[in-house]
């Protein structure tokens, strides 16, 4: 009989090898690492180990969340190694930049912690189980009971890990699901398109490990009603295009992204983070569940359609995650969903088909059932699409898509098979008020940004600048650096995490829109918000006023979209 | 006791004796440098210049190393262990730990001592002269670096540490990369010279590294075979850089290379990120926080300042959980490792 230390799904070997692929550089020797892993276990183990790898504690399709709040595992891990939350474990936290590598280094250096420590050895089985646990219990006193009861089994690094499977985020080793897919396909000699392609059916790592571990990967179905990961696209300066003429263009709508399914009376929205918002939009639902669609998925855009013109996404956002909308929110922001891809169709998935395969058959449907899509222009050249950019933003949308012709529908990728040409809607010169210690890639250095516009005139306010938003990227590595450096000389006094510095470092923020924000002091706030550049050669005197940016966003608004009537951006088939 | 004044930018005043502690201005009459970091050295020269009521103080290798940095200005050598006896006051330099020449200073005076421990490490840096407290002295105040003051620090021993970076260095050699280490030019990079002086291959170091090395042989740290990095022929070397000298091209050339990111800050995961390193070795020079807890335990001073700190309210809240007088001197907190 095997000893129980050496058991291959031993948790505290998992968490061994999660740490080596951490400190492993080159995908292709995490690959290898992680598939050699997988060879020593049996088939029902893969399963459990590929899903805490890609997935978190439960599976994505699962629907489940352990759902314990950061400072509630922070609090009892302090109660745990005996430390002050507030005072010590917030700081910890704020230096090292991650509260789960934190509490590693507490519980491994601390006597207190070591001392309730007995390995346990338990398999990954246990350990879904006392996560299924946590899910199953209400109450902070009881989930920081079992949390202090399973770090008292488990090595500090096993902590750590297990902690971040309970987030069902990432695990933070650069190691994302496609790369346990790839280990998967290594160590199961099965091919990686097939495994990817049951992966995406199933929506399950735990599932597809399973199927390939048994030679049954044929059987994987796509399910109608469960969403799949959408195909992202690249910005279209980061690679330049060889042949304009593989790619068409549509119009890149001020909308928000929404995956329909519908077969019969039955309709559900998924946004792209894959929840339901079917609930959200009635109007859809009642229009789409009105057709009697054959099984059907289409990728497309929700954006608000009033006076035969597209609204802008502000407007939009009054309905977004409002469940229920009342009539008068209906009758004032009506909203019309536009698709323009098709995923599945009679009980076929189609997504592996080339775009313009897929493309004959949307027009078709959408002939047949009535619902609009969008326009696609064929294209040659640079000059071309210069002109259709311009004639999109004219209509009020973002700028364009390129899609290549012959791509299958790669979902859940980012890759160069669809562009993005977009236009930042401006920029103002701000300063920088605050800064915050980050987490994650630049842990333990200030990498997030208050930035502030100038009051110094302004009647209304007493302060000479105050905050107009945050940025947490648009720098490169050595700006950053010499952001740390000139910040260090700015510090007026710290609050936690958070320093509060002289105003002096000016920089040109970039941003997509200005919206009006009651909540906050300047009453407006920036739509992703990202450093364009930091202006050394400027003074806080330089900096925009408030009043500018209320200008911009008076201009913004009023200006002209032209109405979906002589030039379209999307058809309406009837 | 002595008043301990803090002067934002320009290090610690002791304004009855007249002294500045790593300090930058010109109005006391003698300033105590105690390691050659930059953020240590006098740093308004300007200033200073011309003032001849003023003495700089700092042992002979500091001295050394001071110089060949560029620092222009008269140096009183004071040897450790040697008494500087003046009208106000006596001061004798105790060997830190922290880079070769670092000193601590206790200063006597009719009001009561003080102990400065600069940036300090017990147990001691190999490559240094060692770590020791003024004998048989009941210290009143000490002032004391806390860069590392948080419980998720705790270094491994230096024989532990050592046998990491043989081992790093041995297996990329034995697989056909070249092993980079990066550390700080002076300090750090001979520290791991000498840990590493055993291994037969030749070492290359930065040039802005290189010239100091002699100061270390010269004071009798064995840094094993080593010359001035040399692009043509660094392949398959062992070679010490600080973290600017890989974006600034060194070593660019060679396509098998593995990286050590060596400091104290390798103990954050987010430097496996930042800085590209193959492997992160938490080797620094600077007390981890129970090294420091334990000294003020042993030392038992009437009143502890902490300097450089990441957050001050953590090694106060456990001193004074303890029973000791302990207060935050603000002073500008330096990544220098």
């Amino acid at each position: 009989m095997q000893n129980k230390q050496e058991a291959a799904d031993n948790f505290e070997l998992w968490a061994r090898l999660v740490q080596d692929i951490a400190e492993t550089r080159g995908s292709n020797a995490k690959v290898e690492l992680c598939a050699n892993y997988f060879a020593q276990l049996a088939p029902s183990e893969v399963s459990l180990a590929c899903q805490f790898m890609g997935e978190g504690a439960f599976s994505n399709i699962s629907g489940k969340r352990a759902s314990v709040g950061a400072r509630t595992i922070g609090v009892a891990a302090a109660d745990y190694c005996g430390i002050d939350y507030d005072i010590v474990f917030k700081a910890c936290r704020t230096a090292s930049g991650s509260s789960t590598e934190t509490i590693q280094r507490l519980f491994e250096n601390l006597p207190e912690a070591r001392q309730k420590n007995t390995l346990q050895h338990w398999n990954l089985a246990r350990i879904s189980e006392l996560a299924e646990e946590l899910t199953q219990t209400r109450g902070r006193k009881d989930k920081q009971r079992i949390l202090t009861r399973v770090w008292g089994g488990l090595s500090p690094l096993a902590t750590k890990y297990f902690l971040r499977l309970l987030s069902q985020g990432s695990l933070r080793i650069g190691f994302e699901s496609r790369s346990v897919l790839q280990a998967l396909a290594r160590s199961s000699q099965v091919d990686y398109e097939q495994l990817r392609y049951a992966h995406m059916l199933t929506g399950s790592l735990a599932k597809t490990a399973e199927l390939a571990c048994t030679n049954r990967l044929d059987q994987a179905q796509f399910k109608l009603f469960n969403p799949i990961a959408f195909m992202l696209a690249a910005l279209l300066h980061s690679r330049s295009v060889d042949h304009w003429q593989d790619f068409i263009a549509e119009e890149k709508f001020d909308g928000m992204r929404c995956q329909l399914h519908a077969h019969g009376t039955k309709v559900e929205l998924f946004s792209r983070d894959l929840n339901a918002i079917t609930n959200q939009f009635p109007e859809l639902v009642e229009l789409f569940g009105g057709k009697n669609f054959p099984p059907t998925v289409i990728d497309g855009e929700i954006c608000v359609f009033r006076d035969h013109t597209i609204q802008p996404f502000q407007e939009l956002q009054k309905r977004m995650g409002v469940k229920k909308p009342s009539e008068a929110l209906l009758s004032e922001y009506p909203v019309i969903f536009i698709g323009y891809d098709l995923l599945y169709l009679d009980h076929e998935a189609i997504v592996s088909r080339p775009l313009t395969q897929r493309r004959r058959s949307i027009e078709k449907l959408a002939k047949t059932y009535e619902f609009p899509i969008s326009k696609q222009h064929s294209i040659d050249s640079k000059d071309q699409v210069d002109q259709l950019f311009e004639q999109a933003l004219a209509h009020g949308n973002e700028g364009l898509m390129l899609k290549e012709k012959n791509a299958p529908y790669s979902f859940g990728e980012r890759k160069n098979h669809w562009l993005k040409v977009k236009r930042p809607s401006g920029s103002i010169d701000t300063v920088i008020l605050y800064a915050q210690a980050g987490s994650g890639k630049r842990g333990g250095s200030y990498s997030d940004f208050t930035l502030g516009v100038s009051v110094k005139e302004d009647p209304r306010y007493e302060e000479e600048f105050i905050p107009i938003g945050k940025a947490y990227g648009g720098y490169t590595d050595q700006e950053w650096k010499d952001l740390n450096k000139a910040i260090k000389g700015c510090i007026i006094d710290r609050f936690g995490p958070t320093a509060q510095l002289r105003p002096e470092i000016v920089v040109e923020l970039e941003f997509e829109a200005i919206q009006p924000n009651s909540r906050t002091k300047a009453k407006y706030t920036l739509r992703f918000p990202r450093f364009k550049a930091i202006r050394w050669d400027l003074s806080p005197k330089d900096v925009d006023s408030l009043e500018h940016v209320e200008l911009l966003f008076k201009e913004h608004q009023s200006k002209e979209r032209s109405p979906q009537k002589s030039s379209r951006s999307f058809l309406y088939p009837k | 006791m002595l008043k301990v004044k803090k002067a934002r930018y320009h290090g610690i005043k002791l304004p009855e004796l007249s002294i500045g502690l790593d300090y930058s201005d010109a109005d006391v009459q003698h300033i105590f440098v105690s390691h050659a970091h930059t953020d240590h050295i006098p740093r308004n020269r300007k200033s200073l210049q011309g003032h001849t009521s003023l003495a700089i103080y700092a042992t002979p290798p500091t001295a050394a190393l001071m110089r060949l940095r560029g620092f222009k200005e008269d140096i009183v050598e004071l040897p450790f262990f040697e008494t500087l006896t003046t009208d106000l006051f006596a001061m004798t330099l105790y060997p830190a730990g922290h880079i070769l020449g670092s000193a601590m200073a206790f200063i006597e005076s009719g009001v009561g001592n003080i102990l400065y421990t600069g940036d300090c490490k017990t147990p001691a840096s190999p490559a240094t002269e060692g770590f020791e407290l003024p004998k048989d002295r009941q210290v009143d105040q000490l002032i004391i670096e806390a860069t590392f003051g948080l419980p998720i620090y705790q270094w491994k021993s230096n024989e532990e540490l050592q046998s990491d970076l043989m081992s790093f260095a041995r297996k990329a050699l034995d697989e056909g990369y070249t092993p980079i280490f990066l550390g700080y030019n002076l300090g750090k990079a001979q520290e791991m010279m000498h840990m590493l002086s055993e291994l037969p291959e030749t070492k290359q170091i930065h040039g802005a590294g290189y010239p100091l090395c002699a100061v270390y042989e010269e004071f009798g740290i064995d840094l094993g075979a080593y010359e001035r990095y040399n692009r043509a022929s660094s392949e398959g070397c062992l070679l010490f850089t600080p973290n600017s000298g890989l974006e600034s091209g060194f070593a660019s050339h060679i396509k098998k290379k593995k990286i050590a990111y060596c400091s104290g800050w390798a103990s954050h995961e987010a430097r496996r990120t930042q800085t590209q390193a193959h492997a992160l070795i938490p080797l620094s020079d600077h007390l981890d926080y129970f090294e420091l807890i334990n000294l003020c335990e042993y030392l038992q001073p009437k009143r502890t300042y902490i300097t450089h700190t990441p957050d001050p309210k953590v090694v106060l809240h456990d001193l004074q959980q303890r029973g000791h007088d302990a207060v935050y001197l603000d002073m500008m907190y330096e990544e220098l490792e």
